[in-house]
């Protein structure tokens, strides 16, 4: 049994402190780091707790890590209109700096879900990730765009959240409760997944037959993990429903403990 | 500009949040602001409406804090053995110290939306240094007046009638009826929330109650608050409005916004900051 961890430490990062994170020390000297990356929007709201119970799990385990919000989102500085892809990116880098800086690991693995594994894709040059563990990973942007589109859509028509009718010009340029900008909705319609110099676990719940299962486009030599149970991404039945999953907790302790 | 700190607070050092500074003082008794979670939500509240609000009230010169309660969000357990009411009336006590401690405030008004406006009803009931609350889809009582304005245009339509024998038919199997629930909040006796809300009233706090038409299945009209309440609505301190075209959450941010001048409006006039003009 490991020894318990330190309490959690809300810190504030970046130029001018304009980043929100919480780290989670380890008992002892960390063996490595872990960064989590949030996804965007209100998967990123009903990701938190399996993601501070994630935290939770890895610093038990002996790994050091940070959780932070990208500028305009979260408890971050910046207005959600602000939201911006390489600036998530960017902050993503600077996150990884603060982890390192806070744990003394130069080796710092590379998590996200959904958009997030997109975002630490893109940073792991910047962040020098080790490793990728991605969870659910987008692999198309305009696919992704095309989704959110469609469920904004059915939200403002949905008469079992509004009980007098909306319209379109109410709901327009927002996803699920959330303003996008121009800007950021082309960068992602624009967002392909590509190959990566470190190594790469795609941690899929989608449950697709095997063969069937999506070929990580430009990511040739992913390693592909199935999780048995379905996360409900799509469904706006269950937008404010959080998501939970101890497979994908386990499935992450014990890889980053199997990678030391 | 606002300057927001993030903070790890509390008895036992274990809730988490953030406090919002504005950037020009106030004068004399400074009003902070501090909001509940919204049921199991973080923090930053459904779709970011804790942070933008916040925010907001910061740029009008409210200091605020929103935070976790125990065990909620990013808040741990304090180990003590009490009742969630007695819990959440000891966070919000540790909250006003801290905010207190920051920016000065010798008063608070609460802020919380479904559970967050029952917690904010618990804690306003006995501490002090509660000034006033908001209670967004607090507590509504269904009536005899909803019940016609809800049940007459459905018995008029063959369709509700299937639905209807469907609700009754589950409803009678589980053996629980729905009246006193609602989004999964248990409401007390209404009797008991009106000898609470006259209780603070005596006490002088200003409460508001907002209404949003997500709960239209509870609340269907703006005058089932005084259907509600009775006398207790010609009190100069208690307030209500209902937003019949919002959803329970605000996901719209057009409603956010609406939702956001509403509450500063409110403020400012039971609240009202007066601001120097030297920076704090």
């Amino acid at each position: 049994m490991n020894a318990r961890p330190a309490p959690t430490q809300p810190c504030q990062f970046g130029a001018s402190g304009e980043l929100f994170g919480i780290y989670h020390a380890t008992a002892g000297r960390p063996a490595r780091a872990v960064l989590l990356c949030p996804p965007l929007g209100q998967e990123m709201i009903r990701s938190h707790r399996v993601y501070r119970q994630l935290g939770d799990a890895l610093a038990q385990q002996g790994s050091a890590v940070l959780r932070f919000d990208y500028f305009g989102s979260g408890d971050s500085a910046g207005a959600s209109n602000q939201l911006d892809w390489t600036r998530c990116v960017k902050d993503t880098v600077a996150a990884a700096t603060e982890v390192r800086k806070r744990s003394g690991c130069d080796q710092v693995v590379g998590f996200g879900a959904r958009l997030g594994g997109s975002i630490a894709l893109d940073s792991t040059d910047g962040a020098g990730f080790s490793e990728l563990l991605l969870w659910d990973l987008v692999l198309d942007g305009s696919a992704h765009v095309a989704r959110l589109d469609a469920m904004q859509d059915a939200l403002w028509r949905d008469p079992n959240r509004f009980s007098r009718p909306r319209t379109a010009s109410d709901a327009a340029n927002q996803w699920l409760g959330f303003p996008v900008s121009v800007s950021l909705r082309r960068q992602i319609e624009q967002w392909r997944a590509r190959s990566v110099a470190v190594p790469v676990s795609l941690l899929d719940s989608q449950q697709a037959p095997e063969n069937d299962r999506p070929k990580p486009i430009g990511i040739s030599d992913a390693a592909v993990n199935g999780l048995p149970t379905p996360v409900a991404w799509d469904e706006l039945e269950r937008l404010e429903h959080a998501i939970l999953s101890p497979e994908l907790i386990r499935a992450v302790v014990d890889h980053v403990r199997g990678a030391t | 500009m606002t300057t927001e700190r993030a903070c790890r607070f509390g008895r036992a050092q274990h809730l988490i949040g953030l406090i919002g500074l504005p950037d020009v003082a106030s004068e004399g008794d400074r009003v902070g602001v501090v909001v509940l979670n919204a049921g199991m939500v973080h923090r930053v509240g459904p779709f970011r409406l804790h942070v933008e609000l916040t925010r907001r009230l910061n740029a009008c010169g409210y200091p605020s804090l929103r935070f976790d309660l125990s065990s909620i969000g990013d808040s741990g357990a304090s180990s003590e053995s009490q009742s969630r009411e007695a819990q959440v009336r000891a966070d919000v006590a540790d909250a006003i110290n801290l905010l207190k401690q920051h920016a000065g405030c010798a008063r608070v008004v609460l802020i919380g939306l479904c559970s967050g406006a029952q917690n904010a009803h618990v804690a306003a009931c006995t501490e002090a240094r509660v000034a006033g609350a908001v209670f967004l889809d607090g507590y509504a009582y269904r009536t005899f007046g909803f019940r016609i304005r809800h049940y007459l245009p459905r018995l008029l339509k063959a369709a509700s009638w299937g639905r209807f024998l469907d609700r009754h038919m589950s409803r009678s199997e589980d053996g629980e009826s729905d009246s006193n629930i609602s989004f999964g909040v248990h409401y007390p006796a209404l009797n008991q929330v009106r000898e609470e809300l006259a209780g603070m009233l005596d006490r002088g706090l200003k409460l508001f109650f907002i209404y949003s038409g997500g709960i239209s299945r509870q609340y269907n009209h703006p005058r089932q608050f005084l259907e509600c309440y009775g006398r207790l609505t010609r009190r100069p301190g208690l307030t209500s409005r209902l937003l019949s075209q919002t959803d329970h959450t605000y996901v719209l941010d057009t409603d956010r916004k609406l939702l956001f001048d509403i509450i500063e409006e409110w403020l400012a006039s039971n609240f009202p900051i007066s601001s120097r003009s030297s920076p704090s």
